[in-house]
């Protein structure tokens, strides 16, 4: 008698076998055949993935159609199998999948599109915006405001792409019409996806916003991402930048400690 | 009708008839507050770390009892517990502090390959031993009672050596938990492995009934398949009295989860069901 582990394997490989046709030995099904009932689970465990993928992504499906967008979700099934019961986290790995995926090379903004959807599902159940870091920095000497590091807030996430992925989102929207002097090809972009409140919000954000939002999110100190902003616009208006990030909790002070004079930990 | 559905009681603890509330329902039910004893919803969708639908449920949580409904904790695989998943699903009951808990007797995990799906077991001592093992560690981490609920199978196996009420009494003794029965899940199981309905609903430990589920079904021709996308169905509602009768009444949710109708369906369905414990109670007294 097959142990209950290797009963479990042989199931589980026939249900995702690619010919679709496996029917694992031993089943017994009232008379029936056993590829009917057996096939009622493959069914359901198919239909189940598409169905968490496409609640995710409904852009990507909007653009490639229900067809090929079934298509790719049973391939990605195969490349990137579920890792995790709760069916909500599926599809984290879309986005490279479509990258690599040779069936999607014609569509090379198609991945970047997925990384904002999933970005948008992320920061929609992330944690709420805590309250906003300007309080923490009152805490912390002027003098130290160059040595300090921040870090994005767990409702926020930073998308960058070559092309206006964010208006291709907006105008795949329900209800929103197509509108015709959209270009792919207008160049890049850095969006900022945020919640505010419950809602997700996205801001394209302008070159030396976007740099320096950029360059504390890699890890730079304060004082570094200023040089850096400087460089790109000798006149950018660095503090009211920061302070309008750091009001709306887009950015948190990152070990505030380091940041702190002695005393005051 | 509505009326007849005994009214929410904010202690904790499901009675009487309850509904499976989804996404779509949540703000009508927080505008209305229909007169409902309690209603379910999946633990994994509330698995999140914040955001709108954690902020709903816990609306919900001030005006009805809750409870949470586990399908991807994978109780029945040979291989150990995913430990990450029953952090959230501690961290959540501890935020919502749920009347009932439960899960599935299935398993829907094999080789770090989740299939997300609730799979059938063989009804054998090494299953029995996996799950009860299982079922301990669930109790020992969340501190409390779950209940474990019989799912619709379409295919059985061999090697089994007892009926599944046999192993669900087993696990009772062995785990202490609760059972969650769904009469639905017994009618088209029965059906499609050619068993008698009758016969399970009878072999099943009365006092270990905590829960019942009811739902709506497909028929394939020769195959059923619980869709949850449908009405309940006249004999599915017989087999729940005739259960009712024998159990007396026991917290029964209405589930709907595919082509979900309006509110008041779903309402409608769940006063059925206050109906027929109503009716229990007076052949009781």
């Amino acid at each position: 008698m097959a142990s209950l582990l290797d009963l479990q394997v042989a199931f589980a490989a026939a249900l995702l076998d690619p010919s679709r046709q496996r029917v694992p030995v031993g089943l017994s099904t009232g008379g029936r055949p056993a590829a009917e009932g057996f096939g009622l689970y493959r069914n359901s465990v198919f239909g189940n993935y598409r169905k968490a993928l496409r609640a995710v992504y409904p852009v990507v499906e909007a653009l490639v159609g229900e067809r090929f967008f079934a298509h790719a979700a049973d391939a990605y099934v195969g490349v990137h199998p579920s890792r995790c019961g709760d069916l909500n986290r599926f599809g984290s790995l879309f986005a490279d999948f479509l990258r690599d995926f040779p069936d999607a090379a014609g569509l090379a903004y198609l991945p970047d599109t997925a990384r904002l959807e999933w970005a948008i599902e992320t920061v929609f159940h992330a944690e709420d915006p805590a309250p906003a870091a300007l309080v923490a920095l009152s805490r912390v000497s002027e003098d130290d405001y160059p040595g300090l590091h921040f870090r994005l807030a767990p409702h926020c996430r930073l998308i960058e792409s070559p092309w206006p992925v964010d208006r291709l989102w907006h105008l795949n929207q329900p209800g929103v019409p197509w509108d015709d002097d959209f270009d792919i090809d207008a160049g890049g972009v850095l969006i900022l996806v945020r919640r505010c409140g419950f809602e997700v919000e996205l801001r394209r954000l302008g070159a030396a916003e976007g740099v320096l939002l950029a360059s504390l999110v890699a890890g730079l100190t304060l004082g570094a991402a200023c040089e850096r902003v400087l460089e790109r616009d000798p006149q950018a208006a660095i503090a009211a930048m920061l302070r309008g990030l750091l009001s709306a909790a887009s950015l948190q002070l990152a070990a505030p400690a380091q940041g702190l004079p002695d005393g005051q930990h | 009708m509505n009326a007849r559905i005994p009214c929410a009681d904010r202690t904790g603890a499901p009675i009487g008839a309850g509904i499976g509330l989804r996404t779509c329902h949540f703000r009508e039910i927080l505008r209305q507050r229909p007169a409902i004893g309690w209603v379910e919803v999946h633990s994994e969708n509330y698995f999140c770390d914040g955001g709108q639908p954690l902020h709903l449920l816990d609306k919900v949580r001030e005006c009805y009892p809750v409870s949470l409904h586990g399908v991807g904790l994978s109780l029945g695989s040979a291989e150990p517990l995913d430990r990450e998943h029953l952090a959230r699903l501690r961290r959540l009951v501890g935020r919502i502090e749920p009347g009932l808990v439960s899960e599935h007797l299935s398993w829907s995990m094999a080789g770090g390959r989740h299939l997300n799906e609730l799979l059938p077991l063989p009804c054998t001592d090494e299953a029995l031993a996996v799950v009860a093992g299982h079922l301990d560690q669930v109790q020992d981490i969340l501190g409390r009672q779950i209940l474990v609920e019989n799912i619709s199978s379409y295919v059985g196996f061999q090697q089994s050596s007892m009926t599944e009420p046999a192993f669900l009494s087993e696990l009772v003794a062995r785990t202490g938990c609760g059972l969650l029965l769904d009469v639905n899940n017994v009618y088209v199981s029965a059906h499609n492995l050619d068993f008698d309905a009758r016969e399970y609903l009878a072999a099943i430990p009365a006092e270990a009934v905590a829960e019942i589920h009811l739902a709506g079904h497909a028929n394939l021709g020769r195959m059923l398949v619980d869709t949850h996308g449908a009405a309940v169905a006249p004999a599915v509602w017989a087999l729940y009295a005739e259960t009712i009768a024998r159990l007396g009444p026991r917290p029964s949710l209405i589930e709907w989860d595919n082509d979900i109708p309006p509110l008041a369906v779903l309402l409608a369905e769940a006063a059925h069901a206050a109906v027929v414990m109503e009716g229990a109670d007076g052949i009781a007294a």
